[in-house]
C-alpha cells in the first residue's frame, strides 16, 4: 500500500505522472478539481490507451462527491436534488449541524462546500472508504492544493482507505477558495511548512523532489518567478527566453490583436474582445507559447518596485499560475494601456 | 447475474412481499388469482426499465387497491402511499449498481422501480385531495427506474438481460413481434445492431438500384423506391424460422410456445447471454410430450435464472418441489417448503407430491384420515348441502393417517380454509382439544365426535345408520358383528355404501358441522 503526496512545480508533469501509473490491470480512479483538468485528463487517457478503459474512471471532484459518495449512501435519506454552487449565507453557520437546512437550500440543493461535512454528520465515511476499496486499486487526486474547509477533512478520512493513494498538487497554485466554510481549516494555506505537516499527520509520504523542475517554463521564466514572487521553481530546460515589458502603444495594439498570444487578466477578461482568460482560469492550461500578462494598477505598482511577493497570497498565487503558463516569452502590459486603445 | 431477492410494496395484490430466489430455477405454483403472474410482471417491469411499459399499463392498475382504499380513510398528503419493486442482485462488481438506496438500507447491488408523489406538484395534489370525492392523484406520481446507487437506468442502458415468454399471449401478432424484437435486442449490443440495420438499409438501396432500375428507367420524373422508416426496417421485418423455413407465426400455438422457450434457452456462445428468463404458464397449448421435452430443457439449462409460473402438477412435481414458491389466492404471502418447520418440510418432501400441490392450489379443503372418509365424503356432502361437491371450490384430501398438523402448518401461512375431520380415537380431550389448541382459528377448524365411545368414523356411521348397515352387510355366514365387520373392511364397506345407499346415509353430526363450516 503506497500512500503519498507529490508537491510539484508548475509544468513539471503532474498529469504525466498520473497517466504513467495507469495500466489495464489495475482499477484506478482519478479525481480532479477543475473541469479544464478533467477534459485534459480524459484526452491524455485516450492518448495512452486509444480509448477510456473500463478500469479507469475519471471524475471531477464534485461528481465524485455527489455520484460516487453521496448518491449510493444518502440519496434515499437526504433526498437532495442537486448541488448549489454559490456560497451559503453566513447566517446558516449559526444552524445546528444536524439540521438539514445547514446542508441544503430550501429547494433541496446541497451546498457544494458542505457535502463533505454531510458525510461526517451522517457517518458515511467508512462506507465511502469501503466503496473505494471495493472498486479501485489506486486513487489519484490532482490539484490537491484546492482542497480546503470540510473537503480537507474529508481528504483526511479518505486517506484511511485501504488502497494505493497518490495526491499531486502545487501549494502555490492554490487559487480557489470555494470550499471554505466558517473557521474550518481557515488557516490551512497560510504556510507551506505547516501545510505539508498536515499531510504528514495523515501518514502520507511527502515527495517534494520528483516534480520540482518545470518542463514548461524556461530558466528565464523560472528565475523571474523565483526572484519576484519568491516561489521556488527550477527548469528542466537550458534555453533562454525573453521577459518583455511593453509600453509602446503600437506594440500594445499588435499584441492585443495577436490571436496567437494569450492575454491573461487578473479579472473580467470576458469584458475584453480579444484572445484572453483570467489568471485563475488559466490553471491547468498547457498549450500556450508566449503569454501576455495584463497588470492592473496594484500589481503594476508591485511589478515596478519589484515587490510582487508582497501581494495578497491569493493574488500572488494567481499571478504565479499565469506566469507559469508560458513556454516562450513572458510579456507584461499595463491594463490602462489596453483600455486606452480600445 | 442472478436475482437474489424480490421485494414488492403496494404492488397489485401485495402490500408487502419478499421472495428469496434460487440462482437457477424458480417455480411459482398457485391457483388462479394467486399472484404468480403479478410477480413475473413485477420482475419484467423492473428489468425492462421501460417507462412506456409502465404507462401503458397505467399506475392505477399497478397500485394495490387496498392501499389506495386505506389512504382515503384520512387523505393526508404525507400519507400518500409509495409503490416500489426492488430487485436485489448477486454481486456484480459494478459501482453503478451498488448502494444503500433500498428498503433494507443495506449496501448491495440492485435495481428498483419507484412510484412516488411528485413533491413539486404538492400544491396541486393537496387541491385534488381536498375535493370531496375519492380522487387519487395518480397523474402526479413520478415513475423512477434507479439502481441502488441511485443511478437512473432505462431500456437503452440496462443492467440485466431478460426475456418474458407469455404463452397466454401466443398467436397475438403484436406479442410475437415484441417477442422477436426483445429477443433480438437482448442478444446483440448496440454496435452490432447498428451494423445490421445499416447493412439492411443498404441492401434495400441495392435492390432499388439493380432490380427496380428496369422500371425506373422507363419513368420520367418519379421513380419507385423501397421505403425505410420506423415501420419498415430490420426490426419490423425480422422473424424466426426453423430449418425448413417455416416461420414462427405459421406454427401452431403449442409449437410457438415451445420454440420460443427453446430459442431463449439455447442461445449459443458468442452472443450476449440472457441472464433471466420469465416463463408464464408454459403448459398452455403444450401437448404432454412437448411439455416433457420442455421440462427436460429447463432442467438441463444452467447459467440462466428461470422463473416459471404454473398450475400444472406435472411441471411442478418434476421440477424441484423443495425450492418451489407456493402461492394461494386467499393469502398475500408466499410459502416455500424450506421455510416451513423442518419436520413438516421433510414430511412433504416424502409425501406424494400431488397432495401438497392439490392442497396449495385449493381455496378450501376438507382433510380426512383415510380412504373410507375420502370415498364417502362426496355423498355426505350432497346429503348435507343438497349440492354437488364438484360445483363447490372445496377439495377433499386424504391424509392417510393423522398427520394433519403438517397441512395445518401450511394453512397458517397461506390461509387455506381447512376443515379437519378425524376420529377421536377414544379420547376427545387428548386427541382433539389438547392437540389442536394452537391451530383452531379463522382458517382452521378440527371436527370430531365428542363422544369417546364413538371413537372412529365407521362406528359413527354404523350407529347413525344401524338399519341401513345391517341390511347391507348381514350375510348368513358372517360371525362378526356388523360394526366389527365394518371396522375390518373399511374401504370395501365405503364403496358398498356409496354404491347402494349413497343418498340414504345420515351424516354424523360432527361431519355435518364440518361441511357447513367449510361451505360458509
Amino acid at each position: 500500500m503506497d500512500k503519498r503526496v507529490i508537491f510539484a512545480v508548475a509544468g513539471a508533469g503532474k498529469t504525466k505522472t498520473i497517466i504513467d501509473k495507469l495500466s489495464l490491470e489495475e482499477k484506478s480512479l482519478i479525481v480532479t478539481y477543475t473541469d479544464n483538468n478533467y477534459s485534459n485528463l480524459k484526452q491524455r487517457v485516450i492518448k495512452k490507451f486509444g480509448y477510456i478503459p473500463e478500469n479507469t474512471k475519471i471524475y471531477t471532484y464534485f461528481t465524485f462527491l455527489y455520484s460516487f459518495c453521496y448518491k449510493p449512501f444518502l440519496a434515499d435519506r437526504v433526498k437532495a436534488k442537486g448541488i448549489f454552487w454559490d456560497m451559503p449565507s453566513v447566517e446558516t453557520l449559526k444552524l445546528a449541524r444536524d439540521k438539514p437546512s445547514f446542508y441544503m437550500t430550501k429547494h433541496k440543493l446541497l451546498y457544494h462546500n458542505r457535502i463533505a461535512k454531510l458525510f461526517e454528520q451522517m457517518k458515511t465515511n467508512n462506507d465511502i472508504n469501503s466503496r473505494l476499496e471495493k472498486y479501485f486499486d489506486n486513487l489519484f487526486i490532482d490539484e490537491i492544493q484546492d482542497f480546503g474547509g470540510h473537503d480537507f477533512n474529508f481528504l483526511k478520512e479518505i486517506t484511511k482507505a485501504n488502497l494505493n493513494i497518490m495526491f499531486v498538487g502545487d501549494f502555490f497554485q492554490h487559487t480557489f477558495d470555494t470550499s471554505t466554510d466558517g473557521r474550518t481549516n481557515q488557516s490551512l494555506h497560510k504556510n507551506y511548512i505547516t501545510y505539508k505537516k498536515e499531510f504528514q499527520k495523515m501518514g502520507l509520504t511527502i515527495d517534494t523532489e520528483s516534480l520540482n523542475k518545470s518542463y514548461r517554463c524556461s530558466q528565464t521564466v523560472c528565475e523571474f518567478v523565483n526572484n519576484n514572487l519568491k516561489i521556488n521553481i527550477k527548469s528542466q530546460r537550458s534555453d533562454i527566453t525573453n521577459i518583455i515589458n511593453i509600453e509602446n502603444e503600437e506594440e500594445v495594439k499588435m499584441i492585443f490583436r495577436n490571436n496567437s498570444i494569450i492575454k491573461l487578466f487578473f479579472q473580467k477578461a470576458n469584458t475584453y474582445d480579444c484572445y484572453c482568460i483570467n489568471w485563475g482560469k488559466s490553471k491547468g492550461q498547457d498549450h500556450y507559447q508566449d503569454v501576455c500578462i495584463v497588470l492592473n494598477s496594484t500589481t503594476l505598482k508591485h511589478f515596478k518596485s519589484s515587490t510582487l511577493h508582497e501581494l495578497a497570497p491569493s493574488t500572488k498565487n494567481k499571478l504565479y499560475v499565469a506566469c507559469t503558463r508560458c513556454r516562450g516569452d513572458l510579456i507584461f502590459i499595463d491594463e490602462k494601456k489596453i483600455k486606452s486603445i480600445i | 447475474m442472478a436475482i437474489q431477492k424480490i421485494k414488492l410494496h403496494n404492488f397489485k395484490k401485495f402490500e408487502t412481499l419478499e421472495i428469496n430466489c434460487n440462482e437457477e430455477l424458480n417455480v411459482l405454483i398457485g391457483d388462479n388469482e394467486a399472484g404468480k403472474s403479478t410477480i413475473l410482471q413485477a420482475i419484467d417491469l423492473v428489468l425492462s426499465g421501460s417507462r412506456n411499459k409502465v404507462e401503458s399499463i397505467g399506475l392505477s392498475s399497478l397500485f394495490s387497491k387496498q392501499t389506495i382504499k386505506d389512504f382515503f380513510t384520512d387523505k393526508q398528503y404525507e400519507n400518500l402511499p409509495k409503490l416500489f419493486i426492488e430487485i436485489y442482485l448477486t454481486e456484480q462488481n459494478n459501482e453503478f449498481l451498488n448502494g444503500k438506496n433500498n428498503s433494507e438500507t443495506r449496501i448491495c447491488d440492485g435495481l428498483k422501480l419507484v412510484f412516488e408523489p411528485d413533491d413539486e406538484a404538492s400544491k396541486d395534489i393537496k387541491e385534488i385531495l381536498s375535493q370531496s370525492d375519492d380522487n387519487f392523484p395518480f397523474e402526479y406520481y413520478t415513475i423512477k427506474f434507479y439502481t441502488f446507487a441511485e443511478q437512473p437506468y432505462s431500456g437503452y442502458k440496462k443492467y440485466v438481460q431478460h426475456l418474458f415468454i407469455d404463452s397466454s399471449q401466443i398467436n397475438n401478432e403484436y406479442a410475437t413481434r415484441e417477442y422477436i424484437k426483445s429477443l433480438y435486442n437482448s442478444l446483440l449490443d448496440g454496435k452490432e445492431k447498428n451494423k445490421h440495420f445499416n447493412e439492411y438499409r443498404r441492401s434495400k438501396d441495392d435492390y432499388v438500384e439493380k432490380v427496380l432500375k428496369d422500371v425506373n428507367d422507363k419513368l420520367e420524373s418519379e421513380k419507385f423506391v423501397v421505403q425505410t422508416n420506423s415501420k419498415s426496417n430490420l426490426e419490423a421485418d425480422l422473424n424466426i424460422s426453423d430449418n425448413d423455413g417455416i416461420t414462427i407465426d405459421n406454427k401452431g400455438k403449442g409449437q410457438q410456445c415451445f420454440i420460443k422457450t427453446k430459442f431463449a434457452l439455447e442461445v449459443k456462445a458468442g452472443l450476449r447471454e440472457l441472464d433471466v428468463i420469465l416463463l408464464e404458464e408454459p403448459e398452455n397449448h403444450l401437448s404432454h410430450l412437448n411439455m416433457k421435452k420442455l421440462i427436460k430443457m429447463i432442467q438441463t439449462t444452467h447459467n440462466k435464472q428461470i422463473f416459471i409460473t404454473t398450475h400444472n402438477s406435472l411441471i411442478s412435481s418434476r421440477l424441484d418441489l423443495k425450492t418451489s414458491i407456493l402461492l394461494n389466492s386467499n393469502s398475500n404471502q408466499i410459502m416455500r417448503l424450506n421455510n416451513l418447520e423442518n419436520d413438516t418440510a421433510k414430511f412433504f418432501m416424502k409425501a406424494p407430491d400431488n397432495n401438497i400441490l392439490e392442497y396449495v392450489l385449493s381455496k378450501k379443503v376438507i382433510l380426512v384420515e383415510g380412504d373410507a372418509e375420502y370415498i364417502l365424503m362426496e355423498a355426505l356432502y350432497k346429503n348435507v348441502t343438497k349440492e354437488e361437491l364438484v360445483d363447490s371450490d372445496i377439495h377433499i384430501i386424504s391424509v392417510g393417517g393423522t398427520s394433519f398438523k403438517r397441512y395445518l402448518d401450511i394453512s397458517k401461512i397461506l390461509q387455506i380454509k381447512t376443515a379437519v375431520i378425524r376420529d377421536n380415537d377414544g379420547d376427545y380431550e387428548q386427541n382433539i382439544t389438547d392437540r389442536y389448541n394452537d391451530y383452531d382459528g379463522v382458517y382452521i377448524k378440527v371436527f370430531a365426535d365428542s363422544d369417546n365411545s364413538r371413537s372412529t368414523f365407521e362406528i359413527c356411521i354404523y350407529q347413525d345408520n344401524k338399519a341401513l348397515c345391517d341390511e347391507l352387510f348381514t350375510t348368513p355366514k358372517r360371525t362378526l358383528t356388523i360394526q366389527e365387520y365394518m371396522l375390518k373392511n373399511k374401504a370395501d364397506v365405503a364403496f358398498e355404501l356409496l354404491d347402494k345407499k349413497a343418498n340414504e346415509i345420515s351424516v354424523p353430526t360432527y361431519i355435518q358441522k364440518a361441511i357447513e363450516w367449510i361451505k360458509e
